[in-house]
């Protein structure tokens, strides 16, 4: 029975949500997923009703910028993150003596425990304003105007923003991704392995070609938790991100928002919308989240079955 | 070998031994493996390695492919030499030496990709062909061991789903597609039904005088039926070496006696 409660659980939240959620969703429409407003109006003064339901004069609500600024952030973590967290793995692995990669591994473990507030406030002092003052502007200025290059041109700012937030998820998401690499490179066996060796392929070879193919399938599964972290990562992101409600950033060093930092830095605000109608809004923007994530996951879930057929099959027969 | 054919030969300006083991001793830690091992490999024969478990066979085979330098602990005395040069010299490429020593394993180990790319595997990472090359060496060694007609409408798919024996054959098509001169096997049949070990058997005697090979084997059996010399070691020693008909018909050691005719064992 035990085993139904993290699903009851998921489907109760979502029910809930939506059911708060409904008559945000009516009124804002699709205007919500698209539009790059977010103004709640005038919240002490007149109520305008739309299709029945009450809220301020004035208000417009479009959470594309926090939408795209999720997948912006989460992305970037991602890709600083896996590469970083595969090669650790390795080293831990298959490189370093033991008594080092034990400690290494302690390492990892505990910065999984680190409270995201910490690394938030870590972000915000030290880290945004170093990246800002020596990093981001020697990045900037010699990068070709040409199209992709040219997102990591113009102002750099003061350390709040896309960059900054995707390299702080991305510190979050390592212990996830390297913990769980390092497991599965572990239980491949030594018989394939070897195999490279005696073939003369180099370490790094052997690696690409065996070690991560054999566990292909449960990297893009850690990736996946990793991803569902950053995209659900609230406290750090609003406390790096800038906050940015209305516009997506033109270049990669811009202020942004995300759905999660929306949620909790709009929610004190949203109570002083006497019609309830902000709060409902909020709620859409969790369906909204919830949604985006099932819709990695499905994707992920998809990306696993498709290239598992090369794959060693489960548990090894070797 | 005829005199005339032997000037003929076009292996005649190359040592006839391939490979030499010169007071070859092995220890991980503080535990000796092997004590002072005196062999030579005559080029293009087979040469049995027998005798009881923990006897050191394997080990002596995974020094020759340098296998056994990265364990922990591992330490030799004396000197392994293929065609006359140390395989611990110094400027001795690691891989290119394991692309002139292959070596087959106890049980199949495909790698995680297809079957087309599990032959050329080595071929791609030594770089000796790409493109269209890669085809034709995978055919060509499939058809080298016989597998090609049943799985050459396959050749994209996973190597999983192939039975034991095809699976073992087709590394053997991969550890032949980078033209290794000798070749290592450990146990190659000990995972496979009587019919596989039969073909791998029957295999191995047409990879000679190309190739040199130095089987691992617990069966006797097999060791009479392919091998042209056999060494027997027990307990870390070199006891007895010499043509397999002759050790095992006329051991000159009490010790090989009694482990050929199955009392120790």
């Amino acid at each position: 029975m035990s085993a139904f409660v993290p699903l009851v659980a998921l489907v109760l939240t979502v029910l809930v949500l939506a059911f708060k959620a409904w008559p945000a969703i009516r009124v804002n429409g699709a205007h919500f997923l698209v539009g790059s407003s977010w103004k709640p109006g005038n919240v002490y003064g007149a109520v305008s009703t739309t299709g029945g339901v009450a809220h301020p004069l004035g208000s417009s609500y479009g959470a594309w910028p926090a939408i795209a600024g999720t997948l912006e952030s989460s992305a970037l973590a991602i890709i600083i993150a896996v590469p970083i967290s595969i090669g650790a793995a390795f080293a831990l692995t298959e490189r370093l003596p033991r008594w080092l990669a034990e400690i290494l591994r302690s390492a990892i473990e505990v910065l999984a425990g680190v409270p995201s507030v910490l690394l938030g406030l870590w972000g915000a002092l030290t880290l945004g304003p170093l990246l800002a003052n020596d990093v981001y502007p020697i990045v900037a200025n010699h990068m070709p105007n040409v199209p992709f290059f040219s997102f990591f041109r113009g102002p750099t700012g003061h350390g709040e923003g896309l960059l900054t937030s995707g390299i702080v998820l991305a510190l979050m998401i390592i212990p996830i991704v390297a913990s769980t690499t390092r497991n599965l490179f572990a239980q491949v066996p030594a018989l394939p392995k070897e195999g490279g060796e005696a073939l003369g392929m180099t370490d790094w070879e052997v690696g690409r070609k065996i070690t991560i193919p054999w566990v292909r399938a449960g990297i893009i599964g850690a990736t996946v938790l990793g991803l569902g972290r950053a995209f659900g990562e609230t406290i750090a992101v609003a406390m790096i991100s800038g906050s940015l409600l209305n516009t997506i950033t033109p270049n990669i060093y811009g202020t942004m928002g995300t759905v999660a930092a929306t949620l909790v830095t709009q929610l004190d605000s949203a109570f002083a919308d006497g019609t309830g109608f902000e709060v409902r809004t909020l709620a859409e923007l969790a369906v909204v989240l919830v949604v985006v994530v099932l819709i990695v996951n499905t994707v992920a879930r998809i990306i696993v079955r498709r290239t598992g057929h090369l794959a060693a099959p489960v548990g090894g027969v070797i | 070998m005829d005199p005339i054919l032997e000037a003929l030969d076009p292996d005649r300006t190359r040592p006839a031994d391939v490979l030499h083991s010169k007071g070859l001793s092995l220890a991980f830690g503080e535990k000796a493996v092997l004590s002072d091992v005196n062999i030579s490999f005559r080029r293009g024969t087979i040469t049995a390695l027998i005798g009881p478990t923990g006897c050191g066979k394997s080990t002596f085979l995974r020094t020759i492919n340098r296998m056994n330098d990265k364990v922990s602990g591992f330490r030799h005395e004396g000197d392994v030499s293929l065609e006359g040069e140390s395989i611990w010299a110094p400027t001795r490429n690691l891989l290119l030496l394991r692309r002139r020593v292959g070596m087959l394993f106890q049980r199949p180990n495909p790698f995680p990709m297809s079957i087309k790319d599990n032959v050329v595997a080595g071929v791609k990472a030594h770089q000796i062909a790409k493109g269209k090359q890669l085809d034709v060496v995978a055919e060509e060694r499939l058809r080298q061991v016989g597998l090609w007609d049943a799985i050459k409408d396959r050749l994209n798919e996973s190597p999983y789903r192939l039975s034991g024996g095809q699976q073992q054959l087709l590394c053997l098509a991969r550890a032949l597609a980078v033209g290794p001169e000798v070749l290592l096997l450990d146990e190659p049949t000990s995972s496979l039904d009587p019919i596989s070990t039969e073909v791998v058997e029957a295999l191995l005697r047409e990879l000679t005088p190309a190739l040199t090979l130095i089987i691992v084997t617990h069966n006797l059996g097999q060791a009479r039926r392919v091998s042209d010399n056999t060494m027997f070691l027990y307990q870390g020693e070199l006891v007895e070496h010499g043509p397999t008909a002759e050790l095992f018909e006329h051991p000159r050691e009490a010790r090989t006696e009694n482990y050929v005719t199955g009392r120790i064992g």
